[in-house]
């Protein structure tokens, strides 16, 4: 019954969304368009050569198709907590009898869930006509590649969660959240496949959690991993959900103390 | 003339405060604006060390083709900020104010405002860029080559002001231009930062014909870097940017003009 409530959010916030057609459409272009400059570059890198250290331009597509596109589906709107502490409605959201963070999750999977069905599988759907992306490496890893990505999905929303609540000190975190997607946008593999990353740069990656985000799905669905690393990469995702999530509950614990509404 | 330079010095003085007023803030969203622009460029620096070059092009040559393109929106959005939000000045009425006012029209949407975090942000880029290739892609500054920079930029920003000055007309025509703008402008714009050869044909077309960002930075790089791919250009290219900039600026200027006279007010 509890959870009625919290799908009526979902199913609100997807609704909501359809309304805007035309930036929708448009959402779509923008991420044809970046898949084709990405693909442009790579095909004048490659030129006449058919693998860079065991990695075909076939794989590089793929990788492009498949984290441009999950990135349509990722979209947590970081302005849910932030908007809400800057006009002050916070104060009486907070009041609600339903939990405030079970809203922000309802709300983004309804978003998502939009997402998937009118960006991701469109997009998807021209890639495997136009470009030369590699079908994945077998079933089964079809279904953990699905099962990756939401836990893929899981690490990225609970980054926004985490930078989301130092809005209770800093007010207005444009800034931050800008700064949160350039390290995003570089380091999850959607703008340079990973494999092409220096060394020592790889080595850095490990102790963060961005390749968790789109490329560990990505890895999967190409079968470039033993069943062995595949199970502790997915455990690896679920490390990083639950330490950023812990981390960002301590802060919304200690920031509904601080909380500061301007005017009212 | 004095009493215009008057009113400059006073317009950027008050929107430097107004920007200003949060420094810690400005600080901080300089610094995201920087990186968020620097994305590509770290992208392709990463790209760069795995690949060598990209289309002939090596890491230092492809910056010295991005910081024009930086540096000359840096320089336009000083100017050009009241075109970018043309469209909210309409929106909300305030577009009404600046007609009872005995100054130019275009002359106080121009001067009124400037966002100085996407200036410092863009050309602070722009010039960080420049400082790390200039040096390394073997250009000679002589007195012509520097006049040939200078007058370049200048073009390039004209290009630019002129696209901002079109869209900001149509919003006379059509109340809601914000999707155009980001096809016509940011999309095209993402392709700018690399050699132009490496896209398809029509790719190409558009960004020579149509919303020209080629005279922006690919051909005045070509000018001092004469890489391979130029010989499918016609050579003079290289020397068009102020032509173009010139042109483009009048041509959107007199659509200005015209259109000015078909504005109505959005209501109360």
């Amino acid at each position: 019954m509890r959870l009625g409530a919290y799908f009526a959010y979902a199913k609100k916030t997807f609704l909501g969304k359809s309304a805007y057609r035309f930036d929708h459409l448009m959402g779509i272009l923008s991420t044809v368009l970046q898949f084709f400059i990405f693909y442009e570059i790579y095909r004048a890198l490659y030129g006449t050569g058919k693998s860079v250290d065991g990695i075909t331009m076939s794989m590089v597509t793929t990788n492009f198709v498949l984290s441009l596109g999950l990135s349509t589906i990722f979209s947590p709107n970081d302005y849910f907590l932030p908007g809400r502490i800057w006009d002050g409605s916070i104060s009486t959201e907070l009041l609600r009898p339903m939990s405030f963070k079970g809203r922000m999750i309802a709300e983004n999977v309804g978003e998502s869930f939009f997402n998937l069905l009118f960006k991701f599988i469109p997009v998807l759907l021209i890639a495997i006509f136009t470009t030369g992306m590699e079908k994945p490496a077998g079933a089964q890893n079809m279904v953990l590649f699905v099962v990756s990505s939401i836990l893929g999905y899981g690490v990225l929303f609970t980054i926004s969660f985490l930078v989301q609540m130092t809005a209770f000190w800093l007010i207005n975190i444009w800034s931050l959240i800008t700064i949160k997607d350039v390290l995003v946008n570089v380091l999850s593999g959607k703008m340079i496949p990973l494999w092409f990353m220096p060394v020592w740069m790889i080595g850095v990656l490990k102790f963060t959690p961005f390749a968790s985000i789109y490329f560990t799905p990505v890895e999967i669905y190409l079968g470039q991993l033993s069943g062995r690393e595949t199970l502790i990469k997915c455990l690896v995702q679920i490390v990083w959900i639950v330490i950023i999530f812990l981390i960002g509950n301590v802060l919304w614990n200690k920031g509904q103390k601080k909380l500061v509404v301007q005017g009212g | 003339m004095g009493d215009t330079l008057h009113l400059i010095t006073v317009y950027s003085k008050t929107t430097a405060k107004a920007w200003f007023q949060y420094r810690v803030d400005a600080f901080l969203r300089s610094l995201a604006v920087f990186l968020r622009e620097a994305t590509g460029i770290i992208v392709i620096y990463f790209t760069l060390l795995k690949f060598d070059t990209l289309s002939g092009w090596n890491i230092y040559e492809m910056l010295f083709l991005f910081s024009l393109l930086f540096l000359t929106y840096g320089i336009m959005i000083i100017f050009f900020t009241g075109l970018r939000d043309f469209g909210k000045t309409v929106r909300d009425g305030s577009f009404d104010r600046f007609m009872l006012r005995p100054r130019g029209l275009l002359f106080q949407i121009l001067f009124a405002n400037a966002d100085w975090f996407a200036a410092i942000g863009h050309g602070g880029l722009g010039i960080t860029l420049f400082i790390l290739s200039a040096g390394k892609v073997g250009i000679k500054w002589s007195g012509a080559n520097i006049c040939y920079y200078l007058i370049t930029v200048a073009g390039g920003v004209l290009i630019q002001g002129a696209v901002f000055l079109f869209i900001a007309t149509l919003n006379i025509y059509l109340l809601q231009t914000d999707s155009l703008k980001e096809m016509l402008y940011w999309d095209m714009r993402k392709f700018a930062g690399y050699p132009i050869s490496i896209f398809n044909k029509f790719i190409q077309t558009l960004m020579i014909y149509v919303m020209p960002f080629a005279f922006v930075n690919y051909f005045p790089a070509q000018y001092f870097l004469r890489k391979e791919d130029m010989a499918a250009y016609p050579e003079v290219y290289i020397y068009l940017t102020p032509v173009v900039g010139i042109a483009m600026y009048i041509l959107a200027y007199l659509f200005w003009r015209y259109s000015i006279r078909f504005y109505k007010s959005s209501g109360n």
